[in-house]
């Protein structure tokens, strides 16, 4: 399998990791995995995604990351839940982030590290206001 | 998909989810997902592709999504 990260990111990476505001963890929730696209064969994609969480966490102690299996709120596998300080809030993975789709997880722990999010004041006064339940899923592939 | 998540963090209400859409080709097919990123706000299809933050949160935001 090749390496998650090349050796000229991985500097860069630990800096912004250990830079962190507060720590993240990363929960990979493995379970019953749909067929997936044609074409894939017996690639397994819990396996790689475990794979591609470690790799991360092993950058920075501010990473931290742990495998269960089928819990609690999760119906698609394989998933990574990303936990600012612990705290479930939301932020998910569907799927196995290879390719291109690392950044959003690297992306994804970042922002979960900070303590205020990087957003404008105006999108956090009206996000404040907000009275309802609002579920974004956002489609990707990794090419 | 940084946006979605930002908005995640920034508000108890809001949660933030990427699908690879190649490992969920049911749902995928359910949401008409064409191209990508698509963006789906409580189980409704909104619109494909990238904008800027503030089109992002208006149309998130947007009442018509209640």
């Amino acid at each position: 399998m090749p390496a998650v990260f090349r050796p000229d990111e991985e500097p860069r990476l630990r800096e912004l990791f250990d830079a962190m505001e507060r720590p993240v963890e990363l929960v990979v929730a493995l379970g019953p995995e749909e067929a997936p696209v044609q074409g894939a064969g017996d690639f397994d994609f819990g396996a790689e995604t475990v794979r591609i969480v470690e790799e991360l966490a092993s950058l920075s102690e501010r990473v931290t990351r742990r495998v269960e299996e089928k819990p609690d709120g999760v119906t698609m596998f394989p998933a990574v839940l990303v936990l600012p300080a612990g705290e479930d809030r939301g932020l998910r993975f569907y799927g196995t982030p290879y390719g291109y789709e690392v950044a959003s997880l690297v992306g994804a722990v970042l922002e979960a590290g900070r303590l205020v999010p990087s957003l404008a004041p105006e999108s956090l006064e009206r996000l404040a206001a907000l009275d309802r339940d609002l579920a974004i899923d956002v489609f990707v592939t990794p090419t | 998909m940084l946006l979605a998540y930002r908005m995640a963090l920034a508000s108890p209400r809001v949660t933030a989810a990427a699908i690879e859409a190649g490992e969920f080709p049911r749902l995928a097919e359910e949401l008409d997902v064409r191209a990508v990123p698509r963006i789906v706000v409580n189980g409704v299809p909104q619109w494909d592709g990238s904008v800027r933050e503030p089109v992002f949160v208006e149309r998130i935001l947007a009442p018509s999504f209640e």
